[in-house]
């Protein structure tokens, strides 16, 4: 008898609220089949988890001379899902002064992640 | 930012988060030359400001904005529209004239106590968080119970942690948003606590907000106590049984310094209320038409002060439209009366807007009481409409097409949801 190479691993769709039960099937790192997907992005999601799993992420940084004492921010790109604690680590020493604008780059490739930018996703004047 | 703030406004908005903004816009959009927001915040945005997680905007933008992403956009329409914003001013009453005008009082940190007057008014005060009064938990008082909204505040804009050790009762979509975030802050989530036996929150932030950083969820379990002298120092749990009733012989300590609630949204209606506006019993907001306007002539209702809403898109879609309508009232246009009532049938918790009319189209908002798959809504007679699957954390949205509503006969039209044979 033949033994069995393929495997199975499952995954939840994030990509919109309906959140898709995935199976997915595979032979060592070559993907063989995808189901419980109602749309592309399930398939597309699947395949990205079961490669290289990525999150986007937001967190604050300090500032100062605004209203409030945070300024909220994102990545530009997602980061690896194994580094997203490490990435807000990193990010939470940027200290940034008022006035900012929404979408000033305050670091660039995050944790040497090429094209991962912090940016502020709001303007704060100065008080 | 300020206008002029010399009456008569054709509109004015309560409320300048989410709703409030788009209500202003729409009533420009329907040709109200002066409209003016009301905001008691110093910056107008509301709870958008505070929660800086994506997922805004995939409806109305067609692309993933963070929360003070979206409220930018929504500033900087409003500002593009020659709407008045009055931040640190709060609306302490509503006085009608004999000719319909309104007399809005406002207290203002920069104007003092004022009285302007307006055409229409659009109620835009969106709704605060349950607090442990409302469920009661037994025990001591210590500092450290909070709501999860409130730690939001704090852990966002402010600049402070709640706490380092923290268990979550609730699985509400702010709960579930506070565990990753806290997380992200160096904070330890003990677990997060739900009476019922499904997720008050969307599948998607169970698997990114908890499965991602191994944070367990207990279902069909609740908090028995509150335990801790000044600080909290840890708090029992018990897995309910029939009626939710705690099985007592099964409670265990979790150790914990903080406890966050995320146990549901009330619409701030004491104003409203006050007003002598009629209420809804089961949403807690006010009883609307097919033109989103209240019990009171000339006063209009959208966002989460109507109904509380889980996405802020939807909030946008709603308030564009009782803005539109409060805007054509300023302007003297009315509608005939609502002919067709809107009621609640099987396994329908509410059903929005109250009355309808026919000749024209209307937007239905809904939620079911309890998690069905896969199913059908049946709207009276006039129209069926299939759902692979319906659960109470979600609003059902669809439109009625002006069509279909010239057959009825009746003034009554009732919603179900009725299991579909697979």
């Amino acid at each position: 008898m033949v033994k069995k190479m393929s495997d199975h691993k499952s995954f939840t769709c994030i990509g919109c609220p309906i959140g898709c039960p995935l199976q997915l099937t595979h032979e060592g790192l070559e993907v063989l089949e995808i189901e419980g997907h109602q749309c592309n992005r399930g398939a597309k999601y699947a395949q990205q988890e079961f490669r290289d799993p990525r999150r986007f992420m937001s967190t604050t940084v300090a500032i100062d001379g605004a209203r409030h004492k945070r300024l909220p921010v994102k990545v530009t790109a997602p980061v690896p899902k194994d580094r997203v604690v490490a990435a807000a680590v990193e990010i939470h020493r940027i200290r940034v002064t008022a006035p900012v604008r929404l979408g000033d780059v305050l670091l660039t490739d995050l944790l040497g992640e090429k094209g991962v930018d912090v940016v502020a996703t709001k303007t704060m004047e100065r008080v | 930012m300020l206008g002029r703030m010399e009456g008569p406004y054709d509109v004015m908005v309560v409320g300048g988060g989410p709703a409030g903004l788009a209500a202003a816009i729409g009533a420009r959009d329907a040709g109200a030359r002066r409209v003016l927001v009301i905001d008691r915040e110093a910056e107008a945005g509301g709870i958008l400001l505070q929660c800086i997680h994506s997922g805004f905007g995939l409806h109305y933008f067609k692309q993933e904005l963070t929360g003070p992403e979206y409220a930018e956009r929504f500033v900087v329409e409003a500002i593009d529209h020659e709407i008045d914003i009055l931040p640190n001013s709060y609306v302490s009453g509503i006085g009608l004239d004999s000719d319909g005008a309104k007399r809005v009082r406002i207290l203002s940190e920069h104007y003092g106590l004022r009285t302007l007057t307006c055409r229409s008014v659009v109620l835009a005060m969106g709704c605060r968080e349950r607090t442990r009064g409302a469920i009661r938990i037994p025990g001591t008082r210590p500092s450290g119970v909070l709501t999860a909204g409130l730690a939001q505040k704090f852990t966002n804009m402010m600049g402070y942690l709640p706490g380092k050790k923290v268990a979550i009762l609730g699985s509400g979509d702010i709960g579930l948003i506070m565990a990753r975030r806290l997380v992200l802050e160096g904070c330890e989530v003990v677990g997060v606590f739900e009476l019922m036996p499904y997720s008050n929150g969307l599948t998607r932030n169970v698997v990114q907000c908890l499965d991602d950083f191994g944070i367990p969820m207990h279902l069909s379990t609740t908090v028995t106590e509150i335990m801790g002298r000044d600080r909290l120092s840890g708090i029992k749990v018990a897995p309910v049984g029939p009626g939710f009733k705690p099985d007592m012989s099964r409670e265990r300590t979790v150790d914990c310094d903080t406890l966050l609630l995320s146990i549901g949204l009330i619409p701030e209606n004491e104003m409203s209320a006050g007003l002598g506006i009629q209420l809804d019993v089961t949403t807690r907001g006010p009883i609307v038409s097919s033109t989103l306007e209240t019990s009171l002539p000339g006063v209009f209702a959208c966002g989460n002060v109507l109904h509380v809403h889980d996405l802020v898109d939807f909030v946008t879609g709603e308030a564009l439209r009782a803005g539109r309508h409060a805007g054509e009232y300023a302007l003297g246009i009315r509608r005939a009366q609502d002919n067709i009532r809107l009621v609640p049938g099987d396994n329908v918790r509410y059903c929005l807007p109250h009355s309808l009319s026919t000749g024209h189209e209307h937007q239905i908002f809904m939620r079911c009481k309890e998690p069905m798959k896969p199913c059908e809504i049946i709207i009276g007679d006039i129209m069926r409409k299939r759902l692979s699957f319906v659960v109470p954390a979600e609003m059902i949205m669809f439109r009625i097409k002006p069509d279909a509503l010239d057959q009825f006969q009746g003034d009554t039209l009732r919603i179900d949801i009725r299991p579909l044979q697979k």
